[in-house]
């Protein structure tokens, strides 16, 4: 079954000439872990957003193409109806705190109070995200006093609370010290134990490969591949996309130990045929 | 371009946003010309720099928000003055529509004319409350020559305030200005609500 | 992390009214002083600001709020005391310097009316925090989206000043002149300033995306998490103010018909 749909999709912003997504085309099935990839500028940030329905409704522009949610078309619909089927969690954990609740509890109710759910089932859909995400315990402090860490998970629950079934999660760690990463990492590992749909723009290439049933390769507004991580971190042309592959492939290539045309892209795994390698030889 | 594109008030998400960064704007303005002692207030940049990015409308409401807020948290007497916050903000969306802030120079005209608006908005104020004074030392100094004088009260009321307001709005405008320039394209044109979805 | 209020925490009755009422009654304070413009009322209202506020255990915390329009309400009585049109009789001098009643007198006026108001709005400021203001607001009707702005407003300002410090620092160490002259004070104003507002500016970007994520401009009638606690008192005060209203009318009347 076939969650999202995305069909010759093509997008510019407004006033300028370029475009940003040039002719997109993929499906993902519901319950997947879909990683995406690209350098800076590939216009992964804007796929994203095409995903939610924020390009083009809230950033206007030109736009041609369609994204199917659950069979619904987003540029027809409306984001705060999408938000309820999709989330998004963005890079920088402050600016989406919202500033207007005073504490972890309330700005979690925030979503909740605006599509007009009721008291007692908004209190459990705070608790169990909170819970969720391991930060109940900070239920009364300001928002703004959580750590980087800690914010961007009160960002994640303040979407999981929404119960949408697609997560997508745009570089969340990559203003986070590697601590607050870490934790970040977690959540949406246990997000994806839960069977929730999860799209994820990451630059670190180990947790992409440890994550992702599939991996979105793009470059320059377009899709160069999409294909399970063994297959994308195992072709020979990944510097010219500005994408480094996890380190094990890394060493794997160098010593070309491969299985089946294809390289290791865990840990695990890798020592696994480094194992067989040496046996064979 | 029609008229009703300035005036609207169907607000989007991206131009209310954009009212609490203008009110703490303000503030910080506020801030650091007391640290750095400078003889102005520059209380406004905020405000004007939501003008010019979304309007009279959202300008007027960062006015407006900027001084109920301050009402609320220190000073109740600035709820009265939100008058005249509106007043700048309008004005200056207005001249920023018509494309009239265009260079240093036309910004100082506009300052002044803003500070005429201020001016004449805020003189029943300063009247009905403080029987005419504004509590600035240069101007209310003015004020007492010109009642001494046997000036019309609404004359040294109106002059009171002018005087200060003059540099004052002036100086902010400029440095609005000179902001406003240096701001990315993609984030001045979010404000934008002339903009329409286009089919590709 | 402190949001920006003057909200003072107590146990007393005036805490607990509804924000609304206590806004009803700074409009009647300052209608009733419309309706009859003499001392003698506006004495009478600010006693009774004065006794609420000394229920409300808060009394002390009038005095900054006072303290804002202390030097402009000194000027006022000097420069009335001596050059106010109507003056004509001495009321004292001060070596050469001759004050007058009539100028004394509109200045008391102004001075009481002033801090009467102040007194009225101390109630409101002092017993409620700003965010209960808001959101009983909004329950009333205000557009949820105004009351977004309100309250994120008192976040962001304490957020922005607790940046100030940092970019002070920052730019001094790289050499920045923020003391002596004037044209240097002024040099110094951009580069201080222009981080601040470009960063917020930027930040707004991503916060409305943030936002219209969580259904911010969703058309479903908005809920609340907070229950409200409306006490005896709430429903009564009304009448209490319309009575109040009424009743300076009849006062003004009086007056006119002697
Ligand atoms: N709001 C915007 N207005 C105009 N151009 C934009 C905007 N946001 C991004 N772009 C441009 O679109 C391209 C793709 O950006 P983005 O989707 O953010 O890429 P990525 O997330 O892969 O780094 C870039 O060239 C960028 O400069
Ligand atoms: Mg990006």
């Amino acid at each position: 079954m076939d969650k999202i749909v995305v069909e010759n999709l093509k997008y510019k912003y407004p006033l300028t000439d370029k475009l940003v997504l040039n002719d997109i085309s993929f499906k993902i099935e519901k319950g997947q872990f879909i990683g995406i990839i690209g350098q800076n500028g590939a216009g992964k940030s804007t796929l994203c957003q095409a995903i939610t329905g924020l390009v083009p409704l809230f950033f206007k522009g030109a736009y041609g193409g369609r994204v199917l949610v659950d069979g619904i078309e987003v540029a027809k619909s409306n984001i705060s109806d999408i938000s309820l089927k999709v989330g998004m969690v963005f890079q920088n954990p402050f600016t989406q705190v919202t500033g207007s609740k005073l504490t972890v509890y309330e700005e979690v109710a925030f979503g909740l109070e605006n599509i007009g759910l009721n008291r007692e089932e908004m209190k459990n859909r705070i608790d169990e995200a909170l819970n969720l995400l391991g930060i109940y315990r900070f239920k009364d402090r300001n928002p703004f006093d959580l750590s980087g860490g800690q914010m961007q998970r009160l960002a994640i629950a303040g979407i999981i609370a929404m119960q949408p079934d697609v997560i997508i999660l745009d570089e969340p760690t990559s203003q986070l010290d590697p601590q607050g990463s870490e934790e970040v990492f977690k959540a949406v590992w246990d997000l994806k134990k839960r069977g929730i749909t999860i799209i994820m723009v990451e630059h670190k290439m180990e947790k992409i490969a440890e994550y992702s049933d599939k991996v979105l390769l793009m470059h320059d507004g377009k899709v160069i591949d999409f294909d399970t991580p063994e297959k994308i971190f195992s072709r020979d042309d990944l510097m010219q996309y500005g994408v480094i592959e996890p380190a094990y492939t890394r060493i794997c290539k160098a010593f070309d130990i491969k299985d089946s045309g294809l390289y290791p892209v865990t840990l695990d795994r890798a020592c696994e045929m480094v194992v067989k390698y040496n046996e064979h030889n | 371009m029609s008229k009703k594109s300035m005036w609207s008030v169907k607000f989007s998400t991206a131009s209310l946003v954009l009212i609490p960064a203008a009110v703490g704007i303000n503030y910080i303005g506020k801030l650091f010309a007391g640290v750095l002692k400078l003889p102005l207030w520059l209380d406004s940049i905020g405000t004007m720099l939501a003008s010019m990015l979304a309007g009279p409308v959202i300008g007027a409401l960062s006015g407006a928000i900027n001084n109920i807020i301050y009402g609320l948290t220190m000073d109740p007497i600035s709820f009265v003055y939100a008058v005249t916050s509106i007043a700048i903000g309008i004005t200056i969306g207005i001249l920023a529509y018509k494309g009239l802030i265009k260079n240093i120079l036309s910004a100082v005209l506009c300052g002044i004319i803003a500070a005429f608006v201020a001016a004449v908005v805020s003189t029943p104020i300063n009247i009905a409350f403080w029987g005419g004074q504004t509590g600035n030392i240069w101007g209310d100094g003015l004020f007492a020559i010109l009642v001494a004088k046997k000036f019309p009260l609404w004359i040294a009321s109106f002059l009171d305030e002018l005087v200060v307001d003059i540099p004052d709005k002036a100086a902010t405008l400029i440095v609005s200005y000179i902001i406003f320039k240096g701001l990315p394209k993609s984030l001045t044109n979010l404000y934008d609500n002339k903009n329409e979805i286009e089919q590709l | 992390m402190k949001s920006l209020s003057l909200y003072q925490e107590r146990d007393s009755i005036i805490h607990e009214i509804e924000p609304i009422n206590k806004l009803l009654y700074i409009l009647t304070t300052i209608l009733i002083m419309i309706i009859v413009p003499s001392i003698k009322c506006a004495v009478l209202c600010m006693i009774i600001s004065l006794m609420l506020l000394l229920k409300a255990n808060v009394i002390k915390k009038v005095l900054p709020i006072i303290n804002f329009s202390f030097i402009i309400l000194i000027s006022i009585i000097i420069i009335q005391g001596l050059f106010n049109i109507n003056n004509k009789t001495v009321l004292f001098n001060i070596g050469k310097i001759k004050f007058y009643k009539e100028g004394m007198m509109y200045s008391a006026l102004i001075v009481i009316r002033v801090i009467n108001i102040l007194c009225a709005f101390a109630l409101l400021v002092l017993t409620t925090k700003p965010s209960d203001l808001i959101e009983d607001l909004v329950r009333r009707g205000l557009s949820p989206k105004i009351g977004y702005v309100l309250s994120s407003v008192l976040q962001i300002i304490p957020q922005m000043t607790s940046t100030m410090g940092t970019i002070m620092d920052a730019q001094r160490s790289r050499g920045l002149e923020t003391e002596g002259k004037l044209i240097n004070r002024i040099k110094a104003f951009f580069p201080l300033i222009g981080p601040v507002v470009m960063n917020s500016l930027i930040a707004t970007r991503e916060r409305a995306m943030a936002l219209e994520i969580r259904a911010f401009s969703s058309k479903n009638k908005k809920t609340f998490l907070n229950e409200t606690k409306s006490t005896k008192l709430d429903s009564s005060l009304k009448y209490i103010f319309i009575a109040a209203v009424i009743l300076s009318i009849i006062w003004r009347a009086a007056i006119w018909t002697k």
